[in-house]
């Protein structure tokens, strides 16, 4: 069997764990990051993109608070091309008056979060949409992020620093040494989820990082870590109906936020304990409540277009396990000692938190990684930025500037959210790809109005043709992408992605190991699939047209229910299919 | 002030507009858009897979749709006799070569074709536009699939990858995209306008010929010219001489923008007034009341004000919910945009869909709509709910035409089936 050997071995590719690949490389040490699924598979590539200013928990957890506008502060400067400076709104609806307001004014000065109150007429001036029955606006510097350039960045960082960062690779076991007195887990068994390789991985120390897989994995050291699952249920409109964070100025709670995010906005969210992080159902009171609520922020919120719905779970940490409500528990990071609890050494559980204090947590994390392994590194995360941070802040009019500018119309694979050819091109050459849904994640592919419509086409079209060509082989093995072909600084940009990269460099051409893992009518399929998974919660009005018209491309013109190659499935088909429909008692509850 | 007015500008609407003026009535078009045609393949499917066997291409349509009014007695069909479909469909054929889109079919009559789509899977249709005939895969000539470089809405090796899975002989090559095109910002609808220019094609013709192998026929995006797509079609197969066929792409649709122009503009000459652009938002009625009600005007949204449109007779061909003639909204309900017709569609967003997108059942949602009797008026029980209203086309109910590639038989039966009813 297949070996290798670490210092750090970091399981999940989230925020937290690629954050702990960074902090780890960038100290010197030997690291390797697994993730089973795709770099933010889980609750990091499933929130509503809020870079924290801190308001939030002003007046609820004046700590998380601090601890948020340190870190967004630092994020602006080491991960800027992740983040749209946007500010934020924390408004009073005639409903939320009261003693709140001013606890929240007096809470944000206490921990140093810069809070303006600015006039009703000024914030209506910036936000027409606003209700304007609000009483009192507070500015804060919220903003808001892109986790998955973010993770991809943060993890390119890494593997700068010689960090090896392996997808697809799921754990299967802990290796376990020692006897009752001097238990440690000396790395994991790992199986590469496409070719079903096995591998060893020995690791000095090893950072569960698994989100809200955490006690899962625990488990496999026979250790209990209760997480305490908790769905956020989030909803995409079409539009951009505000540019600026919008925050309902009260105690958290449901459907008080919502986010720009690049051409859309976001609203959020719900939160219900879950018996296990995956896969969520999103119910229709969720969607009910979230387009209700945004509808006294925003009025006629609830009559614009509606994308889509997912739901991701916060990784709730509680040492003795209640049935409180989700938000009521802590949200502060938990960084958990095994050796110190279990007496199980070179084990490290880092858990709780929120997107904002991932890089945070990475530090506290690695700290303790240092003084288990008896050496001095201080931690310089947060003064190096990563790759690509150089392009300073995101901004709306970026991909469409590139395209104008460079003429690069015809380039269009989706006219949604301005992708390119190139950019699809060069995001499989750099980044282990297996399914169109990592693309998506990569460069956004099929993520507007269309819902992949007409891009799942044409992404497996440019694939198949790379595949045929010879410039792109799907390489999942555990080489891949471990030299410089991993480049995601400027994954996101098409003025960047002028020239593909078949036709400049040719380096670092893996051999095929995995020639039956790329299929063009699976890919196709589990595309469909996987879209369809995310709108059928929100599929009425407009978009439901929308779908039956992406019906008429794939079954009318395509045909593609009568393509050969049936019955193939990929690791994450059975996810894609899971069921995401309303039932009869949960739509009369509405 | 019209004999008729048809609301809706697809297929089933013009073929009913044309049905009607050739039966001497004076007749309005107007219409949101531009109708489907301009989304889909531009074949005239009539039946191809049946629900009862929805793995295998039906070979004989019109020898199936018995079978399927026995399972289906509410089917559209089931409202139309054989003969009858039959006939739209031949007089269909007939419009197609007077306005210049000839129409054909397999070479067995009867027979569906199987098209080569472009994810190179094998489409039946019943009749295609006279530029796809040649890629009948019954034939046995050796295809070769020819893209352009760089060109987004179409993939040859995907196309010929596919179709030898499926048993056929197809092999793909490249032409620079300068054989195409000079602009950097284009569609398929522009590409093929550029055909349209003898300086634009000049060396498409030699380059094919050089790819060429004995024995091939040569597929193309559906990009061969709109005004001179004849001669397009007729040059190359010419120059290179073998059988050239297209393969449709992504919308839109080049073939259907040939076929909507053209009996648009043939349609006018006979004097049809036809508008696009005008949503019909609003109609003014004497409610039924134990007798038919009467539909006195129609409104329709203008960028000034609202229009009253007045006609004798009403012809609803608004398409479902993907022609716009149905909406719906959250809490379930699903209604027909201008008359409020009763909806046979699930009223429960449960019973709406399939677990997965890709389902032979098709999902429900999209199978229901409006009843009507076997004069294409919409009823309530037994009775017409007006008196001067009918409608034909996708918005009819119990099937789901996408799922048994019956759209445009179904739009043209009905359009004609309905306009007869209405003008005897």
């Amino acid at each position: 069997m297949h070996k290798l050997e670490t210092e750090v071995l970091v399981i999940g590719g989230g925020a937290t764990g690629t954050g702990v690949a960074w902090d780890a490389s960038l100290r010197g040490f030997k690291v390797i990051l697994v993730e089973r699924r795709d770099l933010t598979h889980g609750t990091s590539g499933r929130y509503h993109g809020l870079l924290h200013s801190g308001g939030r928990y002003a007046v609820k957890d004046p700590h998380g608070a601090a601890e948020c506008i340190a870190e967004n502060q630092i994020l602006r400067v080491t991960h800027a091309h992740c983040i749209e400076d946007t500010s934020g709104f924390f408004v009073v609806l005639p409903e939320d008056e009261g003693d709140y307001p001013d606890k929240f004014k007096a809470g944000c000065d206490a921990v140093g979060i810069p809070c303006t109150e600015i006039s009703v007429a000024e914030a209506l001036r910036r936000e027409p949409l606003l209700n304007p029955r609000i009483s009192r606006v507070f500015e804060v510097p919220d903003g808001s992020s892109d986790s998955f350039l973010a993770a991809h960045a943060t993890a390119q960082a890494a593997r700068n620093a010689g960090a090896q960062i392996l997808t697809y690779h799921e754990v299967t076991n802990l290796i376990m040494t020692g006897g009752e007195s001097d238990r440690r887990v000396a790395g994991a068994m790992i199986r590469n989820v496409v070719t079903g390789e096995e591998m060893e991985i020995h690791a000095d120390i090893t950072v569960n990082a698994a989100g809200a897989w955490t006690g899962k994995l625990a488990a496999m050291a026979g250790i209990q870590v209760t997480i305490m699952p908790s769905k956020g249920t989030m909803v995409a409109m079409n539009h951009r109906l505000v540019n600026t964070v919008v925050n309902r100025c009260k105690m958290p709670s449901d459907g008080d936020i919502i986010v720009p995010s690049h051409t859309v906005c976001v609203i959020g969210t719900t939160s219900v304990n879950v018996p296990e992080p995956e896969p969520l159902r999103i119910e229709p009171w969720e969607v009910n409540k979230m387009l209700e609520e945004g509808d006294k922020m925003v009025p006629g919120f609830a009559q614009a277009r509606v994308l889509r719905a997912w739901a991701g779970v916060r990784p709730l940490f509680q040492d003795t396990y209640t049935s409180g409500k989700g938000r009521d528990v802590t949200r502060k990071l938990a960084l958990l000692d095994h050796q110190e609890r279990e007496g199980v050494g070179g084990f490290l559980t880092i858990t709780g938190g929120k997107w904002t204090t991932f890089r945070l947590m990475a530090e506290a994390t690695v700290d303790d990684v240092c003084r288990h392994l008896g050496t001095e590194r201080p931690c310089t995360t947060a003064t190096t930025p990563v790759p690509g941070a150089e392009q300073g802040n995101y901004w709306l009019g970026h991909r469409l500037h590139d395209i104008e500018e460079q003429h690069l119309q015809g380039q269009l694979v989706c006219e949604c959210e301005l992708v390119t050819r190139t950019m699809v091109e060069n995001a499989a050459r750099r980044n282990p790809l297996l399914t169109l849904d990592d693309l998506r994640r990569d460069v956004r592919l099929g993520k507007g109005p269309c819902q992949g419509g007409f891009c799942t086409y044409r992404g497996v079209g440019i694939l198949h043709e790379m595949k045929k060509a010879g410039s792109w082989e799907v390489d999942m093995s555990d080489e891949a992408g471990s030299t410089a072909k991993w480049d995601v600084a400027y994954l996101q940009s098409p003025g960047h992605n002028l020239v593909s990269d078949a036709d400049g460099h040719q380096s670092n051409q893996h051999p095929a190991n995995t020639a039956d893992s790329f299929n063009p009518n699976l890919l196709l399929r589990d595309f469909l699939q996987e879209r369809w998974k995310g709108v059928t919660p929100i599929l009425w009005g407009r978009q439901l047209k929308q779908e039956r018209l992406d019906e008429l491309i794939y079954m009318s013109v395509m045909n593609v229910d009568h393509l050969p190659d049936k019955e193939l499935a990929s690791p994450v088909t059975d996810f894609y299919r899971f069921d995401t429909r309303p039932t009869v008692e949960e739509v009369a509850d509405v | 002030m019209s004999d008729l007015l048809v609301i809706g500008a697809g297929l089933s609407g013009l073929m009913a507009a044309y049905t009607a003026v050739k039966a001497g009535l004076s007749v309005n078009v107007v219409a949101k858009g531009l109708g489907s045609m301009h989304w889909s393949a531009a074949t005239i499917d009539v039946l191809g897979y049946s629900p009862a066997q929805p793995e295998t291409a039906v070979k004989r349509p019109l020898e199936q749709i018995p079978a399927l009014i026995k399972a289906n007695p509410q089917h559209p069909y089931a409202l139309l006799t054989n003969e009858h479909i039959a006939q739209a469909l031949a007089a269909f054929v007939a419009l197609s070569k007077d306005v210049g889109v000839p129409y054909g079919g397999a070479a067995n009559p009867g027979d569906n074709l199987l098209l080569p789509s472009p994810a190179g899977a094998a489409r039946p249709a019943y009749l295609a536009p006279k530029g796809q005939l040649a890629g009948d895969l019954s034939r046995s000539e050796p295809m070769l699939i020819v893209g352009f470089e760089g060109l987004r809405d179409f993939f040859p090796e995907l196309i010929a990858e596919n179709l030898n899975k499926l048993g056929y002989s197809a092999r793909a090559a490249f032409l620079p995209l300068k054989l195409a095109t000079n602009r950097r910002d284009f569609t398929n609808v522009q590409l093929a306008q550029g055909m349209d220019s003898k300086e634009q094609r000049a060396l498409l013709g030699p380059a094919l010929k050089k790819l060429l192998r004995p024995g091939e026929r040569i597929g193309l995006p559906a990009i061969l010219g709109i005004k001179a797509h004849a001669t397009v079609l007729a040059e190359l197969e010419r120059e290179t001489g073998a059988p050239v066929f297209e393969i449709p792409t992504l919308p839109p649709s080049v073939p259907g923008v040939r076929l909507y122009t053209a009996l648009r503009s043939y349609l006018q000459n006979l004097g049809v007034n036809l508008t696009a652009g005008m949503e019909v938002i609003h109609a003014s009625a004497v409610a039924p009341n134990g007798t038919p009600g009467s539909i006195q005007w129609v409104e329709s949204a203008t960028s000034s004000r609202p229009l009253k449109l007045l006609a004798d007779k009403f012809l609803l061909a608004t398409g479902g919910i993907l022609g716009g003639g149905f909406n719906s909204e959250m809490n379930g309900r699903v209604w027909e945009t201008i008359f409020d017709l009763p909806l046979t569609v699930p009223q429960n967003r449960a019973d709406w869909f399939q677990v997965r997108f890709i389902s032979p059942e098709g999902h429900p949602v999209f199978s229901g709509g409006v009843t009507v009797n076997k004069a294409f008026q919409p009823t309530a029980g037994e009775q017409p709910i007006y008196g001067n209203l009918w409608a034909a086309g996708n918005l009819l109910g119990h099937c789901d035409t996408i799922q048994e590639r019956s759209m445009e038989g179904i739009a043209i039966a009905t359009g004609v089936a309905a306009a007869q009813a209405l003008s005897s």
